[in-house]
C-alpha cells in the first residue's frame, strides 16, 4: 500500500498515523517471530537430531559396550574339576573348596580416614565420662595388618604395599587358603578389638586341589597353575576334561552394584569336569617307588631312576615313576634331598645380597631343580637301553629264523666287527654257548652275530614294528621317540652295537612297550595311564579301546622268547631277580653312556644299569623295567644292572605279584619259603595244636612250659610267615618279653642267615634267588641291632654279585 | 448540541463503549488454538509416562515407593492443566496491568534470594540444594520455589507490555534498548549470583528474543550475536577460562566425555558420560519403554535434566525423534500464533512463552547430547519439578489466551 498524502490533523492525534505506525510495528513483529521460528522451531532441532544420530547409530555399538560393562556383572559359577582316580578309584587329585583371601585397598583407606576425622573430631569435642578414642586410621591398618600376616602367612610389609594401593579395588592377599584359615580370618573380620566389622576385606570361594598321595605318581599326575589350569602332567593334558565348563551369571546391576531383580539375567550352567580312571595302582606306584628310592640309597644315581609297571596284554601303564621326584601339593618346593643339598650349597656359595632372600644364582638353579624334578625320565629322556634291548633283536631273529634255539654261538670275548673290535662283558669270554646260554650270558659277541644275520634292512623293519622309530602314544606329557641313525646311513657297525642295545636312544616306556610284544604273544599294544573318563554323574564318557597296534612276532615265537627270559633269570645273569614262588623272566642290562667317558676323571665312563622283568613266565601278567642312571662305582657292589637293579625288581615283585592275586607256585625245594597263615591253636593240646599247624602248612614247632594246653603262641595267630618257621607254643609259661636283637645276616648264606635270625627268636622270610650256590644274603628289612619283639619277620633279600657287567 | 443531542450522544457513546466491551469480551471467548493446545497435551502425557519410567528405580531406592515422583508430578500436572484453562479465559489484557508489579516482585524476590546471611547456605533467606541457594520458603509451610522461575514469567509480561507501548520507539537507544536491557541486566545479574547459569541463560535469551522482536535495532542484534558469539568461542575454545581461574573442568568433559582418569570422571564426567551412554545404548529402536538400564542409579538425574537421555535408550533415535518433533511443531505453531496475534501484546507475550520453551528444549537436549557442555537446565513438560511444571502450563494458559483473540481468518 502506498503512502497517501498528508491529511490534515483531526483532534489531537492524527488517525491515520497510528495505524501505520501499528502496522510497521506489527510487520516488524511478524518477521523477527518468522525467524525466530526457524531457529527455534527448525535449526535447533536439525542440530539436536544430527548429534542424536551420531551418538544412536554410529556411536551405538561403542556406547552399548560400555553400557553392558557397567550394568552387567557377571559371577562365574566354578565348575567342580574332576577328580584322577587311580585304577581302584582311590582319589589321586581332588578339588575341595578354598578361600582366596583379598583386599580392597580404596574401602581400607576411605574407612582409616572416617577414624581419623571421627577421632579428631572427639578431640575437638572433648571425651566424655567412660568414652574412649576411636583409634586411628594407621592403627586400624596395623591391626589388620598384623593379623592377617599371622593367620595367611605372609609378611606384613607384603600387606602394608598392597593396602598403599589406595586407587585399586582388589588386590589378592593368598590364593587358596585351606576352609579353616579362611574361616580364621572372617572370624576376625566380625570379631575384633575395633568392636566393628573389618571393612576392606573379602573372601571369594575358590577350588583347591588337593593331592592324598604327596609324591605319589607325581609325574603322571601333574599339577595346576595359580589359575587352576592344568600345568603338567594329567591335570594339564586333560584340562579340557578335567576342568569342565564354569558356570555365568550375567545379571545386571545398578550403580551401587546391587543385582536387579528381574528380567536381566542370563544363566549358564556350570558343568562339572569329568573325571579320569587311571591304571596307576597306587599300591604298585608305592612298591615301585620305595624300591627306586631303596635302590638310590644303596647305590647313589647321579642322574635319577626310572621305573615302569606295566600291564603286558593291554599296554596299562598300572605304575610309572621317576627319580628325583616332588610333592605335587608342594610342587615349587625341591622334593629330593640330594637336590636339596645342592640348592642350599648354591646358597652357601652365592650369599644373598642386601634385601634379597636369595641371590640370582640361587633362582636360577632352583628353576633348574624344579624342571629335573617334574621331568619323567621314563618317558621324556631317552638312553642307550644296553643288554635289555638284546630281547628285542633275540626275538627279531627267532621270528626271521636266522636263529633257532639249537644255535651256537662261541665267544673268545671279543669280536671285530669292519676294523671296530668290541668287547664282551666278561674279558675271558663265555666259549661255546647255545641260544638261550648266550642269552643268559647276554653275550655281546653272541647278539652281534645274530643282529649282523638280520641285516640291516630287516633290523630295521622290526624295529619300527616295535614302535620304537615313534612316540609310544601314552597319554602322558614329553612322549618321544626313539634316535637312531638314519636306515640308509646305518653301516655294519651300527648295526653290531644297535643289536646289543648300543648307541641308539629309546625312552625307558617306550622300550617296556616294544619288551611287552616280545613276552605277550608278540602284540604292541599302545601304552596308556587313562582308563575311561567319567562325568559329573559317574557315567562313563569313554573308555580306553586296548585293541593291539599289531602282532609283530608270533605267538611261538614269543613263547620262546619267555622261555630264555626265564633262563636268565633262573640260571643267567638275572638271577637277582628271583621271586620265590613265582616263575620270573627277564633281562639284564648294563649300558654304556656315550660321551661320558674321559681317560681322566672316569675312565670307565656313566652307565646305566637296569633290569626288565616279567611274570608269571609262562603267562606274563605284569612287566616292569627299571632303570637306574649312573650309579656311584663306590659301593663296593660290581655295577651291572644284575647287581644293582634285579634284586630291587625282585623285591617289588614279590609285593606286586600277591598284591595282583597271583598266586604262588612253590617247588619242592623253596616250599619252606612259601608264606602262610598261622592258625590260632591258643587253648588246644599240644598234640591238637601240631595237627593245626601241619594242616596250615607248619611243621617246625616247639613247646615253651609244661602245661596241658596252649595258652600263648609266636607268631600269633593271623600271622603271614613263610611256612619253614618255627612256632613257639607257651604251656603255661608267660611268653618272654624280652625284646630281640635283630643280627646282621648279610653276606650269609639262606641256611645261616635263617639260623642266626632264629636264634635270636626271630622269623626269616627269604626273597630274591633260591638255590645255594653262591647264593647269598644281600639285604635285610630291618637293619642289624635293631630291638623288636621275638617272633618278628625280617625279610632277607638273597642274591648273588656278579663281577662283570650283563 | 442541544441537551437532547447531547443526551443521544452519551447514550450513543454509552453503546459504544458497551458493544465494544461486549466485542472484547467475545474475543476473549473465542475459540482456544486447538493445535498448541493439543501438542502441549501430547507432551504433558508422554512426559509424565517418562518420568514413571525413568523415576521409579529411585523412588523406589530413595522413597520405598516406586510412584513417589510420578504421583506429584501427576498431581502438579493436573493442578496445571486447570491453572492453564483458567488462565486461558482470562484476557490477556488484564496481565497488562499486572505487567510493572511483576517485575518488582520478581526484583524484589531475586534480592532476596541473594542477600548474604547467616544460614547454612550464606544467605538470609534462600534455600539451597547441590551448593547453590536458589530456593525461597514459604513460611511455616514445606513449600519451596525458584525466583527465578517467577522472574522468567514477570520479565515476559513487563516485556510485552512495555514494548508494545514503545512501538517506534524501540528502535532507538534510549527508549527501546537502555531500560529493557537494564532491567534484563540486572535480573540476569542477580539470577547468576544465586548462583543459577542456566537460569540466567533462559532469563537473557528470553529478554533478548522479546527485544529483537519487539524491534530493536539491528545493530543490537548484531553486535549482540557477535558478543555471545566471541564470549563462547572464548570460553570454549580457549584457555581463557583457567587464566580467570574458572574450573574449566566441564568444557573438558564437553571436548571429551570419557576421557581423564577414574577420579576425574567421577567427580565432572559423570553425568555426562552416563548421559552418552544411556542415549547411545538406546540405538535406533531403543530397549522398550521402561526397560531403560541405565536409570537404575547409574544415570544421574534421571527423571530431572537428563530424563531425555531415558527416551533415547528406551525409544531409540525413532522415539526420541518424534517427540522432538512434537515439540518442534509446539514451537513452530507457538511463533505462528504470535504472528497473528491481535495485538503487539499477545504478540510479544506469545512469543516471551515460546521463546522459553524452545530454549529450554533446545538447551537440554543439546545437554544431555553433549552437544553443548553441561549446565543444569530441565525439559518442558518432562523434567520432574512440580512448580516448574505448572507455571509451564500456566504459560500455556497464556498463549491459548491470546490464540483466542485472534482474528479468525476472512472468509474466501
Amino acid at each position: 500500500m502506498g503512502r497517501s498524502e498528508p491529511q490534515p490533523r483531526q483532534g489531537k492525534k492524527n488517525p491515520k498515523k497510528k495505524p501505520d505506525m501499528a502496522r510497521r510495528a506489527k510487520l516488524v513483529i511478524q518477521r523477527r517471530t518468522l525467524c525466530l521460528l526457524l531457529v527455534f522451531g527448525v535449526a535447533s532441532f536439525l542440530a539436536l537430531f544430527a548429534k542424536a544420530y551420531d551418538l544412536t547409530i554410529n556411536q551405538h555399538a561403542e556406547l552399548q559396550e560400555r553400557a553392558s560393562r557397567q550394568q552387567t556383572q557377571s559371577t562365574t559359577i566354578s565348575a567342580s574339576r574332576g577328580t584322577i582316580y587311580d585304577r581302584n578309584g582311590v582319589a589321586l587329585a581332588k578339588s575341595a573348596t578354598a578361600d582366596t583371601v583379598f583386599l580392597d585397598p580404596n574401602v581400607l583407606q576411605k574407612r582409616a580416614e572416617e577414624l581419623d576425622a571421627a577421632r579428631a573430631k572427639k578431640l575437638a569435642e572433648g571425651l566424655k565420662e567412660g568414652e574412649s578414642l576411636p583409634m586411628t586410621g594407621q592403627e586400624y591398618k596395623d591391626l589388620i595388618a598384623e593379623r592377617l600376616s599371622e593367620l595367611l602367612d605372609l609378611e606384613p610389609e607384603e600387606i602394608y604395599e598392597k593396602m598403599e594401593k589406595t586407587w585399586s579395588r582388589y588386590e589378592v592377599l593368598k590364593k587358596r587358603v585351606d576352609r579353616e584359615i579362611g574361616d580364621q580370618v572372617r572370624a576376625f573380620l566380625t570379631d575384633n578389638p575395633t568392636g566393628a566389622s573389618i571393612q576392606g576385606i573379602h573372601l571369594a570361594s575358590d577350588a583347591k586341589r588337593y593331592y592324598a598321595y604327596s609324591s605319589l605318581a607325581s609325574h603322571v599326575i601333574g599339577f595346576l597353575d595359580g589359575d587352576n589350569h592344568g600345568a603338567y602332567g594329567l591335570e594339564a593334558l586333560y584340562e579340557e576334561e578335567l576342568e569342565g565348563s564354569t558356570g555365568l551369571m550375567v545379571t545386571a546391576k545398578d550403580a551401587n552394584g546391587a543385582e536387579l531383580m528381574f528380567q536381566y539375567e542370563q544363566y549358564y550352567d556350570a558343568e562339572d569336569g569329568n573325571s579320569l580312571v587311571t591304571t596307576i595302582d597306587i599300591n604298585i606306584q608305592n612298591y615301585l617307588e620305595r624300591g627306586l628310592a631303596d635302590m638310590i640309597s644303596k647305590y647313589g644315581a647321579k642322574n635319577g631312576a626310572a621305573g615302569v609297571v606295566m600291564d603286558p596284554n593291554s599296554g596299562a601303564i598300572l605304575a610309572i615313576a621317576s627319580s628325583p621326584t616332588y610333592d605335587v601339593n608342594y610342587h615349587h618346593a625341591i622334593y629330593d634331598e640330594q637336590l636339596q643339598a645342592q640348592l642350599a650349597a648354591v646358597d652357601e656359595e652365592y650369599p644373598p645380597g642386601p634385601g634379597e632372600s636369595h641371590s640370582a644364582e640361587y633362582w636360577r638353579k632352583l628353576e633348574e631343580l624344579q624342571l629335573r624334578q617334574w621331568r619323567n625320565k621314563a618317558v621324556n629322556d631317552t638312553y642307550e637301553p644296553g643288554s635289555t634291548f638284546k630281547i628285542l633283536t633275540l626275538s627279531m631273529a627267532l621270528e626271521e629264523g636266522t636263529v633257532n634255539p639249537n644255535s651256537t654261538f662261541d665267544c673268545s670275548g671279543s669280536i671285530t666287527v669292519s676294523t671296530a673290535r668290541i668287547g664282551c662283558s666278561r674279558h675271558g669270554g663265555h666259549g661255546h654257548q647255545i641260544l638261550k646260554e648266550a642269552v643268559a650270558n647276554s653275550c655281546n659277541p653272541a647278539f652281534i652275530n645274530i643282529g649282523l644275520g638280520l641285516g640291516i634292512d630287516t633290523f630295521y623293519d622290526y624295529v619300527e614294528a616295535f614302535g620304537l622309530m615313534d612316540k609310544t602314544g601314552v597319554d602322558l606329557q614329553g612322549d618321544v621317540g626313539g634316535i637312531f641313525a638314519k636306515q640308509e646311513d646305518a653301516i655294519t657297525l651300527d648295526l653290531a652295537c644297535y643289536a646289543f642295545g648300543q648307541n641308539f636312544n629309546v625312552t625307558p616306556l617306550q622300550l617296556i612297550t616294544a619288551q611287552a610284544a616280545c613276552i605277550n604273544g608278540g602284540y604292541l599294544y599302545t601304552p596308556y595311564v587313562v582308563e575311561r573318563e567319567l562325568d559329573g554323574d559317574g557315567n562313563v564318557v569313554r573308555q580306553h579301546d586296548a585293541t593291539p597296534v599289531r602282532q609283530v612276532i608270533s605267538e611261538e615265537t614269543s613263547a620262546t622268547v619267555r622261555e630264555m627270559l626265564e633262563y636268565v633269570v633262573s640260571d643267567g645273569t638275572g638271577r637277582n631277580g628271583q621271586v620265590a614262588g613265582y616263575r620270573v623272566g627277564g633281562k639284564t642290562g648294563t649300558a654304556d653312556k656315550s660321551g661320558t667317558k674321559d681317560p681322566e676323571t672316569n675312565p670307565q665312563g656313566d652307565v646305566v644299569v637296569s633290569f626288565l622283568c616279567f611274570a608269571p613266565a609262562d603267562d606274563p601278567q605284569v612287566i616292569m623295567l627299571l632303570t637306574l642312571d649312573t650309579p656311584s662305582r663306590d659301593t663296593g657292589t660290581y655295577v651291572s644292572g644284575g647287581n644293582m637293579v634285579a634284586p630291587t625288581a625282585s623285591s617289588i615283585m614279590s609285593d606286586i605279584l600277591p598284591y595282583l592275586g597271583i598266586s604262588p607256585q612253590y617247588t619242592e625245594e623253596d616250599a619252606g619259603a612259601a608264606d602262610a597263615t598261622v592258625p590260632h591253636v591258643v587253648g588246644l593240646t599240644a598234640a591238637e595244636a601240631a595237627e593245626r599247624l601241619a594242616s596250615y602248612g607248619f611243621t617246625s614247632y616247639r613247646t615253651v612250659g609244661s602245661g596241658e594246653t596252649v595258652t600263648d603262641q609266636t607268631p600269633l595267630g593271623g600271622a603271614i610267615v613263610p611256612a619253614a618257621a618255627e612256632i613257639i607254643l607257651y604251656m603255661g609259661e608267660e611268653k618272654s618279653t624280652e625284646p630281640c636283637v635283630v643280627p646282621n645276616v648279610v653276606g650269609l648264606s639262606a641256611a645261616e642267615a635263617n639260623r642266626a635270625l632264629v636264634n635270636a627268636g626271630l622269623i626269616m622270610r627269604s626273597t630274591g634267588a633260591g638255590g645255594s650256590e653262591g647264593i647269598k644274603a644281600m639285604s635285610q628289612s630291618i637293619p642289624p641291632d635293631t630291638q623288636v619283639s621275638p617272633g618278628t619277620v625280617v625279610t632277607v633279600q638273597m642274591g648273588q654279585t656278579a663281577n662283570h657287567a650283563d | 448540541m442541544t441537551r437532547e443531542e447531547y443526551r443521544q450522544l452519551k447514550k450513543q457513546k454509552e453503546r459504544e463503549r458497551r458493544r465494544k466491551e461486549r466485542e472484547a469480551w467475545e474475543a476473549a471467548r473465542g475459540p482456544l488454538d486447538v493445535p498448541f493446545l493439543l501438542l502441549a497435551m501430547l507432551l504433558l502425557a508422554i512426559g509424565l509416562i517418562m518420568v514413571l519410567s525413568a523415576s521409579f528405580p529411585s523412588a523406589q531406592t530413595e522413597k520405598g515407593d516406586a510412584l513417589y515422583y510420578f504421583k506429584r508430578q501427576v498431581m502438579f500436572g493436573a493442578a496445571g492443566v486447570v491453572a492453564m484453562f483458567w488462565v486461558s479465559k482470562i484476557n490477556y489484557h488484564r496481565f497488562e496491568g499486572l505487567a510493572k508489579l511483576g517485575i518488582i516482585g520478581s526484583m524484589v524476590l531475586l534480592i532476596l534470594v541473594v542477600i548474604p546471611g547467616p544460614n547454612k547456605y550464606g544467605r538470609l533467606l534462600a534455600l539451597g540444594e547441590n551448593g547453590a541457594a536458589r530456593w525461597l520458603g514459604l513460611p511455616g509451610t514445606p513449600f519451596t520455589f525458584q525466583p527465578s522461575e517467577l522472574a522468567k514469567l514477570g520479565i515476559i509480561v513487563y516485556f510485552a507490555q512495555s514494548i508494545s507501548r514503545k512501538r517506534e520507539k524501540m528502535r532507538t537507544f534510549k527508549e527501546g534498548f537502555l531500560p529493557h536491557i537494564l532491567i534484563l541486566g540486572a535480573a540476569v545479574a542477580l539470577t547468576g549470583m544465586e548462583p543459577h547459569l542456566s537460569g540466567a541463560i533462559l532469563i537473557f535469551g528470553i529478554g533478548a528474543a522479546m527485544m529483537v522482536v519487539g524491534g530493536i535495532h539491528w545493530g543490537w542484534i548484531a553486535a549482540g550475536v557477535a558478543g555471545v558469539g566471541a564470549g563462547g568461542y572464548l570460553m570454549l575454545f580457549t584457555d581463557l577460562m583457567q587464566k580467570i581461574g574458572y574450573n574449566a573442568a566441564r568444557i573438558m568433559v564437553w571436548k571429551d566425555p570419557f576421557g581423564g582418569d577414574l577420579d576425574f570422571q567421577r567427580r565432572y564426567a559423570w553425568q555426562t558420560m552416563q548421559s552418552l551412554i544411556t542415549i547411545g545404548s538406546g540405538g535406533l529402536l531403543g530397549v522398550g519403554l521402561g526397560k531403560s538400564r541405565q536409570k537404575f542409579m547409574f544415570l544421574p538425574e534421571e527423571h530431572n535434566d537428563c530424563i531425555f537421555a531415558v527416551v533415547f535408550e528406551e525409544l531409540g533415535l525413532v522415539g526420541a525423534t518424534l517427540i522432538m518433533v512434537l515439540f518442534a511443531l509446539l514451537i513452530i505453531r507457538g511463533f505462528w500464533l504470535a504472528i497473528h496475534a491481535r495485538d503487539r501484546f499477545g504478540s510479544l507475550l506469545i512469543v516471551g512463552v515460546t521463546t522459553q520453551i524452545a530454549l529450554q528444549t533446545f538447551l537440554n537436549i543439546a545437554v544431555v547430547t553433549n552437544l553443548i557442555p553441561n549446565t543444569g537446565i530441565s525439559l518442558p513438560f518432562f523434567s520432574y519439578g512440580g512448580t516448574a511444571l505448572a507455571i509451564q502450563l500456566v504459560e500455556v494458559g497464556i498463549v491459548l489466551s491470546v490464540s483466542r483473540q485472534i482474528p479468525a481468518p476472512k472468509a474466501g
